[in-house]
């Protein structure tokens, strides 16, 4: 047994013996305003991230048209909504998913293994098709945490992200490109 | 100042230069500018951000001040997941940990994304002299493994290059064409990167945050890289400071906001990850296994510190680094440390070595820029104050130096003695005396006239 463990704890609790000075308490007033209007707020935050907005089945339709190779998760509302997919993760042009939930203060969409089709389907191919329907945007991350700490409290998907807008770097000079590593596109079906 | 370390006489030597080159200057101040004006915009997305400041120094403190019970809490639940927590003191002993689980796992190839912890370690020499090929996967650090040099700041790794400089390096070390546009560089390392995503057998992340009541690590990015770095690979290692910890999940509806606007401006980063553990019954895909390294290193040193405790609540924002003045002026290199700037000068004496870091304590002009940046509300610069006493205290400083304060306390106590040491002192500098002890200072400025009587003898015949 690596006795790393004891000597560290140890060292933390001799330390923790000193009290160090707490600051004053903070106030109970919230953090962020309220969202009030939240498939709005959604549609604005999620354009304003370069991210791209369909809103009907013929849209998606011609959405579609350009990708050969499309690989899909195998929840029932992708099946539904484009179809099963003709190509791997590895291999495909378009990567679609369901998603946990959309966050409209932030214009985000949680994904995790479960809702997303593991880790990669979202990640890995250039372009990812989100598909969601409208009663799940939530307001704020303090509800999306809530809504996952309901849905899976104790058993966790070993992964889940929270994606705000395409891969994006501005490591050079600060100038924003899309297309990092992840996704160039990011595109979200917001249906009934 | 302890000018008698090698490390003491290499920083006055690399601040001069560093000061004195422009083009360094501009590039830095364009960085910042941009960064500035992005955090200010960010800051009005909070309906109050200093409450976000207070909110988050409180639940960092309660952290801190807790430890044990939330690393053992963290521990059990990543047990739980699946995964694997190693613990380890120094530096060396989390290397030998990765190296004997790439041995055991017959690892050729690692992908990973930006982490500060691992650039303390120096985990990447030892791999490649283990043989493991390794890969930095964030552009920045992917542009700084290139060159062989270090990240220049702990958020932005080549704030200090410009496209140019970066398109030399890529056609030196890749031989792609010579380009001015950001976009085409991007892209060039999204090609290459890709091929090495898809065949490493191990991907190694740093942690944010490590989550106690989920046993989870959370992962802050824009690119992608740390998802892949996580999504592909065999294996993965999460490598950890023992400070990272928060108690709740929840507590990242404040804390990935927080980070994201001090670290770049933005409401939330492109992506903002959780990872509990290796790939799980019923999932697609992921790691066959999940370890994390909970790394002391010097963190329990500064723990015992209390007066100084509250530096182990940083986040790694670098907000402090782009607010100081001495920053922006002697660059990221100056300081010869894995952190830079404020948070490291208060934290290097701790990690390391008292003796050979303290000096950087000296280098700041004790504004409070950097305390009032800071999210978790460090307090900073007393913390570079309290350094200063403290390498006094321990005989840190030159006989010489202390011969002076003396003198000067001895001076300042009585109203006599100050009368008569202004009067010597205005004769002396009339009389060049004072030249060679005020040459570090008349090196690149002029000394004053001295003025004919003290401000005491003015008032006296005109007050």
């Amino acid at each position: 047994m690596n006795p790393a463990r004891e000597n560290i704890l140890n060292r933390v609790e001799a330390a923790l013996r000193i009290q160090a000075h707490r600051p004053s308490p903070p106030s109970t007033a919230p953090i962020f305003p309220a969202v009030t209007n939240p498939e709005t707020r959604f549609r604005e935050e999620f354009i304003a991230l370069k991210g791209e907005l369909i809103d009907n089945a013929e849209t998606l339709r011609e959405f579609l048209k350009p990708f050969t190779r499309i690989a899909t998760d195998d929840t029932e509302l992708v099946r539904r909504t484009t179809g099963e997919g003709n190509a791997s993760t590895r291999d495909c042009d378009l990567g679609v998913t369901g998603c946990d939930c959309l966050i409209a203060q932030t214009g985000s969409v949680v994904v995790s293994t479960h809702s997303a089709g593991g880790r990669a389907l979202s990640v890995l191919p250039p372009a990812h098709l989100v598909i969601a329907r409208r009663n799940q945007i939530v307001t704020d991350l303090a509800a999306a945490m809530a809504l996952l700490r309901q849905r899976y409290d104790g058993r966790w998907p070993s992964a889940l992200s929270i994606i705000t807008g395409p891969s994006r770097t501005a490591d050079i000079e600060k100038i924003l490109v899309f297309g990092a590593h992840g996704p160039k596109r990011l595109v979200v079906y917001l249906g009934d | 100042m302890s000018a008698t370390t090698a490390t003491a006489t290499q920083f006055k030597r690399a601040a001069a230069a560093k000061a004195a080159d422009l083009h360094h200057r501009g590039v830095i101040q364009k960085a910042i500018s941009t960064y500035d004006a992005a955090v200010a915009r960010g800051k009005t997305r909070f309906a109050d951000w200093e409450n976000a400041r207070a909110h988050a120094a409180a639940i960092k403190w309660e952290t801190i001040n807790h430890l044990d019970r939330y690393l053992e809490q963290f521990e059990r639940n990543v047990l739980a997941n699946g995964g694997h927590v190693f613990w380890a003191e120094t530096a060396e002993d989390a290397r030998q940990h990765v190296l004997a689980l790439a041995r055991r796992h017959g690892v050729q190839k690692v992908v990973k994304s930006k982490s500060m912890t691992t650039e303390e370690i120096h985990l990447n020499d030892a791999l490649e002299t283990a043989g493991i090929k390794t890969i930095e996967t964030d552009l920045g650090e992917y542009i700084c493994q290139m060159r062989g040099e270090p990240p220049y700041h702990i958020v932005t790794p080549v704030m200090h290059l410009t496209k140019a400089d970066i398109a030399q390096t890529f056609y030196e070390k890749l031989g792609t064409p010579l380009t001015d546009n950001a976009e085409e560089l991007t892209m060039i390392a999204r090609a290459r990167l890709r091929h090495e995503f898809m065949a490493a057998d191990m991907g190694i992340t740093g942690a944010n945050f490590a989550i106690a009541d989920t046993g989870m690590v959370a992962l802050t990015e824009n690119e992608g890289n740390a998802r892949l770095s996580f999504s592909l690979p065999r294996i993965h290692v999460a490598i950890a400071g023992i400070e990272k910890l928060i108690p709740r999940v929840e507590d990242l509806a404040l804390f990935w906001p927080v980070l994201s606007t001090s670290g770049t401006g933005q409401a939330l980063t492109a992506y903002s990850s959780l990872i509990g553990g290796p790939r799980q019954p019923g999932e697609a895909d992921g790691p066959q296994e999940f370890h994390v390294i909970l790394l002391d290193n010097g963190r329990t040193r500064l723990l015992a510190d209390a007066e100084q405790r509250d530096a182990l609540h940083c986040i790694r924002c670098g907000a402090c680094l782009n607010a100081c003045p001495i920053y922006k002026n002697v660059g990221g290199y100056t300081y010869a440390t894995t952190y830079q700037g404020p948070i490291g000068s208060v934290i290097t004496p701790h990690l390391r070595d008292a003796h050979d870091w303290s000096h950087l304590s000296y280098a700041s002009s004790l504004c409070g820029a950097c305390t009032e940046a800071c999210p978790v509300r460090i307090d900073l610069h007393h913390h570079l104050l309290h350094n200063r006493r403290n390498s006094v205290r321990r005989r840190f400083d030159q006989p010489i130096q202390r011969l002076v304060f003396q003198a000067w306390l001895w001076a300042m106590q009585s109203p006599t003695r100050f009368a008569v040491a202004g009067k010597f002192a205005r004769f002396a500098i009339r009389l060049g005396w004072a030249n060679s002890l005020a040459k570090p200072w008349t090196d690149g400025r002029e000394l004053p006239e001295p003025p004919d009587q003290s401000f005491h003898e003015w008032w006296g015949e005109h007050g």
